[in-house]
């Protein structure tokens, strides 16, 4: 029974990490994501051309990869060492778990609301132009909003593979869920705190899947 | 003084000459109904008028301000300022409607009047009242386009146009896309709009509906005014072949 307490005490103080890189990489990664895609369809040819080359190596590499590189590079690459920096007890290996995860998933995202974006047709922006709204105007109050409905389906099928990609955070040693559950099954020689794991995984999606699915039909009402 | 001064305007795209030099005058009143063949640039026309496309040469001036005027070579447009003011003096009803999916009717309507022109919710939801019963479907304000006839769609869309007061309005084929039944209540409320003395320009396919509408006819092929007059010597007793062998298709 004591074990079984601990266990759960254990991994519930994982899942405060898993939720806090969940939370945070959403935060910060929509809006860059929104910015890079706008970045992507700049008329301006360097820019877009910059841009497209980052996502295609933010999509084409390994997210543990640039995770230890945006851990590493600080030091190895500029000699500023980031990793005595502690804030409580968020130190640089949890900044750069964050970090890591927006830079990645925001290319993720760019790429979904630029889709949306382009599927808009030209004549919302024509009647809008037309009724003197103004570029931000047009951009908030007509072509978001639509954007927004177009790409919630891609956008659920990202955030549920967010929910699983919180456990490449252990190669930075930040002890989220998985990495508890490893360290548990390893000193009990036991599954069950995998099992364990697996079981809040999935209730954390199911429960994306039910929000998600009511935001979806919340927007039915037009088509 | 007349509302809409178009004078040699020229528009290309890439090195297709869409118009060549074309000349439009609408007085304060007046209703021009715009015919030709598909292609022969009525749609640029208008685009044109309503800042949609820019000219390469020519000017043009709505409601008394100067949207462009050419000096040299190429036009040269107006300030930002003055091309948010002139937005205000004309309204364009699109062939396809073009409405905003995801706002109500009424939201259709006055949203531009709120946000743009500044005016409070309340008189907004006034005009937006007036237009609607004027339109024939005062109980549609709560209604979202996609449950909406075509010609339902048409008339929210005139109404959204019209809610800003505007000088003079543009429609670009309003009952194109319309199944044959639903045009009649369309065109039933531009004729409303023409008794009142609205000073409007019609792309349109309906001669019979221009004949009786418009007070001008101008027929447009190939990038040019072809032939221009009172709307019942055009369609009844064109003088130019071209115009003839159109009017005969019909
Ligand atoms: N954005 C555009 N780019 C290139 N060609 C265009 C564009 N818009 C219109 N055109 C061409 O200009 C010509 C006139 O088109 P349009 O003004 O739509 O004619 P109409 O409305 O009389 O049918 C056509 O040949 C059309 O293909
Ligand atoms: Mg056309």
């Amino acid at each position: 029974m004591d074990t079984i307490l601990s266990t759960i005490q254990q991994l519930l103080s994982g899942l405060k990490f898993t939720l806090g890189i969940f939370i945070l990489t959403l935060l910060f990664s929509i809006p860059l994501g929104l910015l890079i895609a706008r970045g992507r369809m700049a008329k301006n040819r360097l820019v877009s051309t910059l841009v497209r080359v980052y996502i295609s190596i933010m999509r084409g590499t390994p997210l543990m990869l640039q995770l230890l590189l945006v851990y590493f590079a600080p030091y190895y690459v500029f000699k500023i060492n980031l990793r005595d920096l502690a804030v409580g007890s968020l130190d640089y290996r949890f900044v750069a778990t964050i970090i890591g995860f927006t830079l990645n998933y925001a290319a993720y995202f760019a790429e979904i609301f630029r889709g949306g974006i382009q599927s808009m047709p030209q004549g919302q922006y024509e009647a809008a132009q037309v009724l003197g709204f103004s570029k931000s105007q047009t951009y908030f109050r007509i072509i978001l909003p639509q954007v927004v409905k177009r790409v919630l389906p891609s956008v659920t099928n990202e955030v549920i593979t967010l929910v699983k990609d919180t456990s490449l955070a252990q190669v930075l040693s930040v002890t989220e869920m998985f990495t508890a559950a490893k360290n548990l099954a390893s000193s009990q020689v036991s599954v069950m705190p995998f099992i364990a794991a697996g079981v809040f995984y999935y209730v954390m999606n199911g429960v994306i899947e039910i929000l998600m699915n009511r935001a979806e039909k919340k927007m039915n009402y037009y088509s | 003084m007349n509302v809409l001064e178009m004078k040699g305007i020229h528009k290309s795209f890439g090195d297709l000459k869409v118009l060549k030099g074309i000349d439009l005058s609408v007085a304060k009143g007046e209703v021009v109904a715009v015919i030709g063949p598909s292609g022969g640039g009525k749609s640029t026309l208008l685009r044109c008028a309503t800042t949609l496309e820019t000219i390469d040469k020519g000017s043009i001036e709505i409601g008394g301000m100067s949207l462009c005027s050419t000096v040299g070579e190429k036009a040269e447009y107006c300030g930002k300022k003055e091309l948010a003011e002139i937005r205000g003096k004309f309204g364009l009803v699109f062939q396809n409607f073009n409405l905003f999916p995801h706002f109500s009717v009424r939201r259709n309507i006055t949203e531009a009047l709120i946000h743009v022109h500044g005016k409070s919710r309340e008189e907004a939801d006034q005009v937006c009242d007036d237009l609607l019963l004027k339109m024939g479907m005062p109980d549609k304000a709560d209604a979202y386009p996609c449950n909406l006839s075509g010609g339902q769609q048409q008339r929210v869309s005139i109404a959204r146009a019209l809610a800003t007061n505007p000088e003079i309005i543009f429609f670009d084929e309003p009952t194109s896309a319309l199944d044959p039944e639903l045009t009649a209540g369309v065109l039933r409320v531009i004729r409303e709009l023409a008794e009142e003395n609205m000073t409007m320009v019609i792309v349109t396919h309906e001669m019979s509906f221009a004949r009786d509408v418009a007070d001008t006819i101008v027929f447009m092929d190939g990038g040019v005014i072809v032939e221009e007059g009172p709307a019942a010597a055009v369609i009844n007793n064109p003088s130019n072949e071209r115009t003839k062998a159109f009017l005969a298709g019909y």
